[in-house]
């Protein structure tokens, strides 16, 4: 076994397009980073680290890591949540566990850009059903007091839906207080799914004893016995669930570019579209360059935090 | 045991569930909904699910000189029928599927006898090879598009089937799942074929392709569902070119050339790129989760 050398003719076209298509592109980046080149250009010109200096001093580019790391901060705790208690008010049912199952994973599938294109109809101003919905609640006394709260006594005016009934309701994506929230709203109703599933498969390997020890101990709660026995058990299920979460929602890029273009006012430029406007539309590719290295190590962090933990087969 | 507090509890998880389910399926809905209705319908929020479907007039179709009978039809028909005139819808799913079902051919082609090599051959530098895989599966295809299209462009690529295909004919996650597979493949399977005078590469292809395939239909529907679903690479690729774009890019570019309210159409264009995989997944739910949730492990 092993004389011959067929193996040259396995592993060399992988070797050949590893090489080229993955990690030369990673010291191109790390080159053109320090150029001012652009397409069309014959030459160039080294610039040392100004695309760097631009990236971390500049205030447009403080906003990118604002929008991006906001982002991040807002899809990845909801997402896991939701996830999480997916994953357990499905696992403890009796029937209708496969259907919800299915439901939740729809998204997942689902073309984003053309799922994006739905949610923005769905969150026009003026035909949209979002705002339809929330204004039809308005003159009906129950919604009215339970969401401004006005029944435990709030002055309903105050509150955040009572003034909006009063005037108006957001403009969804065109407001800058709202839109990376709404960007990250549709970030979350996409991801949640995802995390679901990979909580179903943590939870099914958490040995059926453990739950009836805790029951002798004394553990009888449904909360008890979760917070004793599941969560912990869940350990590995966190830290791949957590890091997965933040490097596909650090990736977002389809529904900024087809919902805000980086705007209102680059409240949601987030790294890759960062990356795509300045790299691609503009052909600043020194720049770009630039962004995509830090880019890359921002994931890199992420996924060597996962190797790391997984390694170490952690249980809290 | 607890069978009341077991029933209300039943009861509470359902219609949280319930609430959940609702706020999931609500864009889904709305794209249907919308495909089927008037453009005044949608104005005005009316309807139900399915519209009246009363006889409308195409504006279009009287600007276009015609007499007005002709232009009659049922919102339903009027969508569908301008959605599929107004964009050539049926290039972007040709385009689709061209360029989806060529990617995994190539990665397999090119990642299952590497993974061979790396499970069941002995050879000078296997683990540098295997040492490479590792390393590569940390670098994120989404970062370094910026770079590969500068290569691309630089031979002149940009706009052609090869960029949007080439950038994707390796995937180490694919060597990387299938060794891990054929790890578990009995080495006499192997033997016995080589005493019956099997050379290398019918191994490959005779003996070890048939035994990889769960892992490899696990694997295709990542990588199909993946690739259908693109839209950063294509959107970077390519540019104005109608003839090359995937559905995703198509649909992008159907909202961009949209004048005032053709919701209807565009809803119905939705319907028709997003309905294929949906439907696909709803018969194959299972293997489906099991095959993207496996490149969770990516």
């Amino acid at each position: 076994m092993g004389q011959s050398k067929i193996h040259y003719w396995f592993v060399g076209p992988a070797i050949f397009l590893m090489l080229l298509l993955l990690i030369a592109p990673v010291f191109v980046a790390a080159g053109l980073s320090m150029t001012n080149y652009s397409l069309g250009n014959s030459g160039f010109d080294w610039i040392g680290l100004e695309n760097y200096e631009k990236l971390f001093s500049r205030r447009s580019y403080a906003k990118m890591f604002t929008a991006s790391l906001t982002y991040v901060l807002l899809v990845v705790p909801i997402s896991v949540a939701l996830g999480l208690g997916a994953a357990l008010l499905i696992s403890s049912l009796k029937i209708g566990g496969e259907l919800y199952k299915a439901v939740f994973f729809l998204p997942v599938m689902a073309t984003l850009l053309a799922m994006a294109i739905v949610w923005e109809f769905a969150l026009n101003p003026i035909v949209g059903v979002v705002n339809d919905i929330l204004r039809s609640g308005c003159d009906k006394d129950v919604i009215y007091a339970f969401f401004t709260g006005s029944w435990y006594g709030n002055n309903a005016l105050e509150s955040w839906y009572g003034s909006s009934c009063e005037k108006k309701f957001p403009i969804w994506l065109g407001d800058k207080k709202y839109a990376l929230g709404t960007i990250a709203f549709i970030g979350i109703w996409q991801a949640f799914g995802f995390n679901m599933v990979l909580y179903l498969a943590g939870l099914t390997s958490v040995p059926r004893e453990l739950y009836q020890a805790a029951h002798m101990d004394g553990a009888d709660s449904a909360w008890e016995r979760f917070k004793l026995v599941t969560w912990p058990m869940l350990g590995p299920t966190h830290v791949f669930v957590i890091t997965i979460s933040s490097i596909r929602s650090f990736q977002v890029f389809d529904t900024v570019e087809a919902l805000t273009q980086g705007g209102p006012s680059k409240s949601t430029y987030v790294m890759v579209y960062a990356m795509f406007e300045k790299g691609v539309k503009q052909n600043l590719l020194g720049i770009g360059s630039a962004i995509t290295i830090v880019f890359l190590i921002f994931v890199l962090i992420l996924t060597l935090i996962q190797v790391y933990f997984v390694n170490r087969r952690v249980h809290y | 045991m607890y069978s009341q507090t077991n029933w209300l509890g039943e009861f509470s998880k359902h219609s949280l569930l319930l609430a959940g389910a609702i706020v999931v399926l609500l864009p889904f809905y709305l794209m249907l909904s919308y495909s089927f209705k008037s453009p005044s319908e949608i104005e005005a929020n009316k309807g139900g699910f399915f519209g009246t479907q009363e006889i409308m007039t195409d504006n279009r179709c009287i600007k276009a000189g015609n007499p007005e009978e002709e232009c009659l039809m049922r919102p339903i028909v009027y969508n569908y029928t301008a959605a599929f005139k107004e964009a050539p819808l049926v290039r972007y799913m040709l385009n689709g599927i061209f360029v989806t079902v060529s990617i995994f051919v190539i990665q397999v082609i090119i990642a299952l006898p590497c993974a061979y090599a790396l499970s069941k051959l002995r050879f000078w530098g296997r683990n540098v090879v295997f040492g490479m895989v590792i390393f590569c599966l940390l670098i994120p295809v989404h970062a370094i598009a910026l770079p590969l299209y500068i290569m691309l462009a630089k031979v002149g690529l940009t706009n052609t089937y090869a960029a949007l295909i080439i950038p994707w004919s390796i995937s180490v996650f694919g060597i990387f799942l299938m060794r891990q597979f054929f790890m578990t493949v009995p080495d006499d399977l192997i033997d016995a074929a080589r005493m019956d005078g099997m050379g290398e590469f019918s191994i490959v292809w005779q003996v070890m392709l048939p035994t990889a395939i769960p892992a490899l239909l696990a694997f295709g529907i990542f990588s199909v569902v993946a690739h259908w679903n693109d839209y950063y690479w294509p959107r970077i690729v390519v540019t104005g070119n109608k003839d090359l774009m995937t559905p995703p890019l198509g649909l992008r570019m159907f909202k961009s050339d949209m004048d005032g309210n053709e919701y209807g159409p565009m809803m119905a264009a939705t319907t028709v790129i997003v309905l294929p995989l949906v439907i696909i997944f709803l018969l194959a739910q299972r293997r489906f989760i099991e095959g993207i949730t496996m490149t969770g492990m990516k």
